[in-house]
Parts: structure tokens; C-alpha cells; sequence
């Protein structure tokens, strides 16, 4: 199993570093970008807070943008929630499928590998990169403010990443478990259960009707806003979280297990 | 007499379509078996049932007098498989390949890797990805072969490859299978059967035929690819 996990490591280490350099490379470059426009950052920080459902979507009614807090909460937070959340989906929706997309599940299960323990493996390497994909990006975040001279705090930091991370593995949950039904890679699939979760929130925090099931999507707990300005923890939406992961983990090894695989 | 191979009345469907139907097979170990039939004709999915690639709810199948289902990774640790398409990750070097089936398999297979390679003529250093049909079917033989298995199932395992390395191909298995494994081998070539083969069966529209001798002429071979059984 350790062989298996090293190669589809090394299979994806690419994919990783280019989505880690593009989001996280992203993320750092809108930090350095607060330095040169912190001098209209007032004047922006109150338009945008008196803008009504929009500033509540956006966080900048509890935040304020001119304080690298508000602004890293409103910019890079959308930037890291839709990078990561696009990575985790492609990441995971294609982990299973692509074995039979390209043929190779022949040769991988001809070898005295169970499914269970393909599942199991290639679950595995979905986490572990998805937790090295965190640190990479919490890494350039970090190294964006030093350069500035100015400091995130650290809790809410910690907070932030670690439920970006949860939110990466739900999704990966779900695109995990559709990755075991066919041999067919569903990239665009993936990408848009990310963009519908997104939207799904984003619509949630500006139509009032809508505000009482944000729980239900993972970008509820991972707003950036909400947690920079020190909301309470949704613990509704993080049990959620955790059994929609385990539900998308246990479907594909109950399916993966009994489907017939592709020639 | 001991079986590498005991089928027993298979029958596996696709939905609405054919598959197998009740086909019942005995290959003593030892044997070099043919296994013939037309495109479609239920081969692939039988050999694709007996490694678990299938899942078939009708009947059993026994290698090495191990249950297919329950001891799936037991059989497959003795079990040396070339598909009909041999299919690598194309970014991975031929030599990266070979030694990750062997790494898998727990096993170190450097030297009998390092022979076959010099008879099939392999060419190591090549990424996968820039590898003809045929020369990938030579990496297939050797993953198939490096860690000595008790039984070899070939699908269509001369297609693409030059006749002297098909010589060379059925060189080895004549070697592995004097020193005591056995060959299941399926193809459409019936000199193959003819020539390497001492028992062997006839597939048509899912069912299976036992062919009294191997040696069957082109005419009564042409008949099953024509006829109704």
C-alpha cells in the first residue's frame, strides 16, 4: 500500500504545486497589493460597508477593509475558499475514475491490491494533499503579511485555515464518492458542485430567507468574514461537514467495491 | 488432478446484455490453454471475472483451488495478467513500471526483471507515454512474467508484437510452464493454439465450447466465427 500511496503522491505532486502556486501565489500577491492601496482603502472600506445585503455577504459590514484583517478576510478569503474548494474537486472526482478513464485500472487491480485498500490509499493521498495544499497557502499568507511588516491574528488565522481545510475535505468527500461510480473523469462536474456551494452561500447571506440554511453548504463555517470578526463556532454546519465526508467516503467504498470496472 | 482454473456454470450479464452464459471450465495446472472465440464473443469477460474486475452473481470460479471472490488478493499474488491493451501511466518510465508490480507484490524481481527484459528487448530508459503498442504489450510480458507466478492469464498477447519477439513470448512461456505454471492463453490467432496450445476452448455468443483437440484446421475454426453453435 505504501508503494501505491508514493506513486499516486507523485502522480499529483504537480497538480498541487500549480494549484498551490496560483492560489496561494494569488492570495499573497492581493496582501502585497494592501500596502499600495491602503491610502483609498478609507474611503472604499465605507462605501462598501453601507452597501446593505451586499456588504453582509461579503463580510465588510463587520469588517472593515482598511484594516489588513478586514481586507484579507474579504479578498483572499474568497480567493483561497474558490481555489481550494476547485482543487479539492478536481483533486478527488478524478482519483478513482482516471485509473479507468486511462486504462491503467487493469494494471493497478491485476496486482494484489484489494479495492477496499485502492479506496482506501487513494483517499489517503486525496487528504494528505489537500492538508499539504493548506499549509502551502497558510505558508504565502503568512510570508504576505511578514513582508508588510504586519501581522494577521494568529487564532483567527488558524481558524481560517484549518476550516478551509474541513471545507476542502467535504467536498472532496462528494467528489470522491462520484469519482467511484463510473469510469468517466468529471472535472467539470467537480468544479461545479464547488461554484453551486459558493453561490449557494453567497445568495444565502443576501437573501434573508435563505440565512437559517447556510449550515447546509460547506462555505458556511469557512467565511472568512465570520470567523475574522469572531462569530461563534456553527456547529451544526461542522456536523455536517464531518458526515457528508464520512458519507462520500463510505459510498465509494461500498461502490467501488461492487461495480464492474471498465476495460 | 489439480485445477488452476475451475469455472462453474458462469454467467454474467450487463444489464440487458450478454455476457456469459453458464460457462463451465476446467484447466489442469500445468496446461497451456486456448482460449478462442470472436470479438465479443464472452472471452475478455470471462478472464476479466475469474481477476475480479467483474462482479457476477451467477456461479463460481476457483484458481488454485482458491475461492475468486473471497481470496481475490491471495490469487492475484500468484496470478502473472496481460491485458489485451496494455495500458501504463503514461509519465512513468518503462524501468519506474516494472519495478513498482514488483514493489507492490512485495517482492524483488530485479534479476528475473533484468532477463526478460534482454529477451523481449526492452528498452528501460523510454517513458511509457513514447512506447508503440507493441513495445508496450513487452512491458506488459514482463510484468506478467518478473515474479515467477503460478498461473499466466494472456489476453491477446501477441498482437503488435514483431514474430520474432512472439517467438521469443511463447519462448518463456514454455519455460515457465516446464518448471510448473500454467497458461491460460485467449486469442483470435489459431496457429498460436494450434502450435503452443494442449487443450483448448471455443467461445460464441457468451457460451463455451470444449474443442476435443487444439488442432482443429482453419475451416471447422471459420465455422464458430460463422455459425450458430
Amino acid at each position: 500500500m505504501k508503494k501505491v500511496f508514493l506513486k499516486e503522491l507523485r502522480m499529483n505532486v504537480k497538480v498541487l504545486l500549480i494549484w498551490g502556486l496560483a492560489v496561494g501565489g494569488l492570495g499573497m500577491a492581493c496582501i502585497l497589493l494592501y500596502d499600495s492601496m491602503q491610502g483609498d482603502m478609507k474611503q472604499m472600506a465605507d462605501a462598501f460597508s453601507n452597501m446593505g445585503a451586499f456588504s453582509d455577504a461579503f463580510g465588510m459590514s463587520t469588517l472593515s477593509i482598511a484594516t489588513l484583517k478586514g481586507y484579507f478576510a474579504t479578498e483572499v478569503g474568497t480567493v483561497h475558499g474558490l481555489g481550494s474548494g476547485m482543487f479539492a474537486a478536481i483533486l478527488a472526482i478524478g482519483i478513482l475514475s482516471r485509473e479507468e478513464e486511462g486504462h491503467t485500472g487493469e494494471f493497478l487491480l491485476s496486482l494484489p491490491i484489494t479495492r477496499s485498500k485502492t479506496v482506501a490509499v487513494k483517499g489517503a493521498v486525496v487528504v494528505f494533499l489537500l492538508f499539504l495544499f493548506t499549509v502551502f497557502c497558510g505558508i504565502f499568507y503568512a510570508a504576505g503579511s511578514a513582508i508588510l511588516g504586519e501581522q494577521l491574528p494568529a487564532r483567527e488565522f488558524l481558524v481560517f485555515m484549518s476550516r478551509q481545510l474541513l471545507m476542502n475535505l467535504e467536498i472532496a468527500g462528494i467528489c470522491f464518492a462520484i469519482s467511484s461510480l463510473s469510469g468517466k473523469n468529471r472535472t467539470g462536474a467537480g468544479i461545479g458542485i464547488t461554484l453551486l456551494f459558493y453561490i449557494f452561500d453567497l445568495t444565502g447571506r443576501v437573501v434573508p430567507d435563505l440565512k437559517d440554511y447556510l449550515y447546509l453548504g460547506p462555505y458556511s463555517y469557512a467565511n472568512a468574514s465570520e470567523i475574522f470578526s469572531g462569530a461563534g463556532t456553527p456547529a451544526n454546519a461542522l456536523i455536517i461537514a464531518i458526515a457528508v465526508m464520512i458519507c462520500g467516503a463510505a459510498f465509494a467504498f461500498f461502490c467501488y467495491n461492487r461495480r464492474d470496472l471498465a476495460a | 488432478m489439480a485445477y488452476a482454473i475451475e469455472i462453474d456454470h458462469l454467467t454474467k450479464s450487463y444489464g440487458k446484455n450478454r455476457g456469459v452464459v453458464d460457462v463451465s471450465l476446467k484447466v489442469k495446472e500445468g496446461d497451456i490453454f486456448g482460449f478462442l472465440g470472436p470479438n465479443g464473443a464472452g472471452k475478455s469477460t470471462t478472464i476479466r471475472s475469474m481477476l475480479g474486475f467483474l462482479k457476477f452473481k451467477e456461479g463460481s470460479i476457483r484458481i488454485m483451488g482458491m475461492d475468486s471472490v473471497r481470496d481475490h488478493e491471495k490469487i492475484l499474488a500468484n496470478v502473472g495478467y496481460m491485458p489485451s491493451e496494455a495500458w501504463f501511466y503514461g509519465t512513468m518510465r518503462v524501468s519506474d513500471v516494472i519495478r513498482y508490480a514488483a514493489d507492490v507484490r512485495g517482492l524483488d524481481c530485479t534479476a528475473e526483471a533484468e532477463k526478460l527484459c534482454d529477451r523481449l528487448r526492452v528498452d528501460k530508459n523510454k517513458k511509457i507515454r513514447e512506447l508503440s503498442l507493441g513495445n508496450r504489450k513487452k512491458v506488459s510480458i514482463v510484468c506478467a512474467m518478473q515474479h515467477r507466478p503460478k498461473l499466466f492469464i494472456f489476453d491477446e498477447p501477441t498482437g503488435g508484437l514483431d514474430p520474432l519477439m512472439q517467438k521469443n513470448f511463447f519462448d518463456l512461456v514454455y519455460e515457465y510452464v516446464r518448471e510448473g505454471a500454467t497458461c491460460l492463453l485467449s486469442t483470435h490467432v489459431l496457429p498460436e493454439v494450434n502450435k503452443y496450445c494442449r487443450n483448448a476452448a471455443i467461445m460464441r455468443e457468451g457460451r463455451l465450447t470444449m474443442l476435443e483437440s487444439p488442432d482443429i484446421d482453419d475451416e471447422t475454426f471459420l465455422r464458430f466465427y460463422e455459425e450458430d453453435l
